[in-house]
């Protein structure tokens, strides 16, 4: 089977030379989850972009990120962002438009889609991420975990076979970030997750990547990578709370 | 020029089509720039149109005042013109009435229109696409930044033990300063995320 994503030996140094990404490979197979963990500046955020195309600038033609068999390029730039639904850490960088149904279309109008399949598009989507009717709001009147749905939403829109996340729940209240766990559960295309948020891990992800200073440090089934207390520690980690003990609450 | 909250006032003036608003807008601004350029009757005709759309609007005053004072500031550069010269006074004048009235009318505009609206018939007018994208991140983003500023100053208040206008002159530089360095970054990660959705 094709992997979704097929990242090998991926390198990469900001242009001021700080080296954030440093031989780093695995691959993810259709319909998977994968939680990618490490601390703060491990490169979690910059392997996400690397995804999308979005860095290198101009992405070479070495073909270290393939997505369903297709290498990242200048060439593909298109199709692979069709392919790849990215859900940025801040709602208000991705939420650009004066309305949540523009914000919405936008992505399903630039890939040329008809106005009438757009408007029914952006309809089902609200639907599915839990906020239907509101078409008409405006982003800057809307709740964090709001704004974050319209997010999904407007990826979601653009029909993506992978989506890439980067901290989907930071900001989220408890109620905000359970609905939006069980919304990340429901959907069945590959998903990537890059996160601080331990227990979404446990839940929602079956395989955890843990990076630290740009290196692959540990891969594995979530549950025995979050359960390696000494590890998790090693890497400015911690073991998760529903791993340390039985919970009589479930 | 940011909208306040239109949701729950509905007058005429409201339901009049974005078109027509905007269009009528425009109109009644290039008539009122082309008035003589000294004290003149002719003033009358749009202040008795600005008062009349005013009050059929039901146009705040706090919306209005708070907005008419930002376009004040620019006036009163303007207005020190007529100290130094004071044959310069009509024009002073003149300069005083256009700018008010044109103002007040689009303050009218955007009162009664939700703002997507008036970006849609601007495109509708065929305006070129980059520049309707412009006035909408412009208008997307104004509230953020300015959440971003007073978030800024909260923090700087807080750690701010010491008195005195000077200091606090350089402390605003530093917010200035700093603000527009993160909204550099941010422009970065937006047209990154527009990138990511297919932008062109």
């Amino acid at each position: 089977m094709t992997p979704a994503i097929e990242i090998d030996h991926l390198s990469y140094v900001y242009p001021g030379g700080r080296k954030a990404l440093s031989d780093v490979s695995f691959s993810i197979t259709p319909g998977e989850c994968v939680a990618i963990l490490g601390p703060n500046g491990a490169g979690k955020s910059t392997l996400l972009l690397h995804l999308n195309g979005l860095l290198p600038e101009k992405p070479g033609r070495n073909g270290c990120v393939r997505i369903f068999g297709e290498p990242v390029t200048s060439e593909t730039l298109h199709r692979v962002r069709q392919q790849v639904g990215f859900l940025f850490q801040d709602p208000d960088d991705q939420l650009i438009s004066a309305t949540v149904r523009e914000d919405v279309a936008f992505g399903p109008l630039q890939l040329g889609m008809a106005v009438e399949e757009t408007t029914k598009r952006v309809a089902d989507c609200l639907r599915t991420a839990g906020i239907g009717g509101f078409e008409d709001r405006e982003p800057h009147r809307l709740s964090h975990g709001e704004k974050r749905r319209v997010c999904l939403a407007g990826v979601l829109a653009c029909n993506p076979q992978v989506l890439v996340l980067d901290e989907p729940t930071s900001d989220l209240d408890p109620r905000g970030r359970r609905e939006l766990k069980t919304l990340l559960a429901s959907l069945k295309v590959a998903r990537l997750i890059a996160t601080h948020d331990l227990e979404l891990a446990v839940d929602l992800c079956s395989r955890a990547i843990v990076l630290d200073e740009g290196r692959v440090v540990a891969e594995g089934p979530a549950v025995d990578v979050l359960a390696n207390e000494e590890l998790m520690l090693r890497h400015g980690l911690e073991k998760p709370h529903s791993l340390l003990h039985r919970h009589p609450h479930g | 020029m940011h909208q306040g909250d239109i949701s729950g006032s509905k007058t005429w003036v409201h339901r009049l089509p974005a078109g027509i608003k905007l269009g009528g807008t425009l109109l009644l601004v290039c008539a009122t720039a082309v008035l003589p350029r000294e004290p003149h009757l002719a003033y009358l005709v749009p202040a008795a149109l600005v008062l009349v759309l005013w009050a059929a609007s039901r146009m705040s005053l706090r919306f209005a005042f708070k907005r008419l004072l930002v376009a004040e500031l620019f006036i009163l550069g303007i207005a020190l013109l007529s100290l130094l010269a004071p044959e310069a006074r009509p024009v002073v004048f003149s300069a005083l009435m256009k700018s008010n009235l044109c103002v007040a009318f689009m303050l009218v505009l955007v009162w009664s229109t939700p703002f997507h609206q008036i970006l849609m018939t601007l495109r509708g007018m065929r305006m070129p696409s980059i520049m309707v994208t412009t006035i909408a991140l412009l208008y997307r983003y104004l509230p953020v930044l300015g959440e971003e500023s007073r978030r800024m100053q909260r923090a700087l208040a807080s750690r701010t033990f010491r008195k005195g206008k000077r200091f606090q002159w350089r402390m605003l530089s530093v917010i200035a300063g700093q603000l527009f360095i993160r909204s550099a970054n941010r422009a970065e990660r937006i047209y990154m995320a527009m990138c990511a959705r297919g932008w062109k």
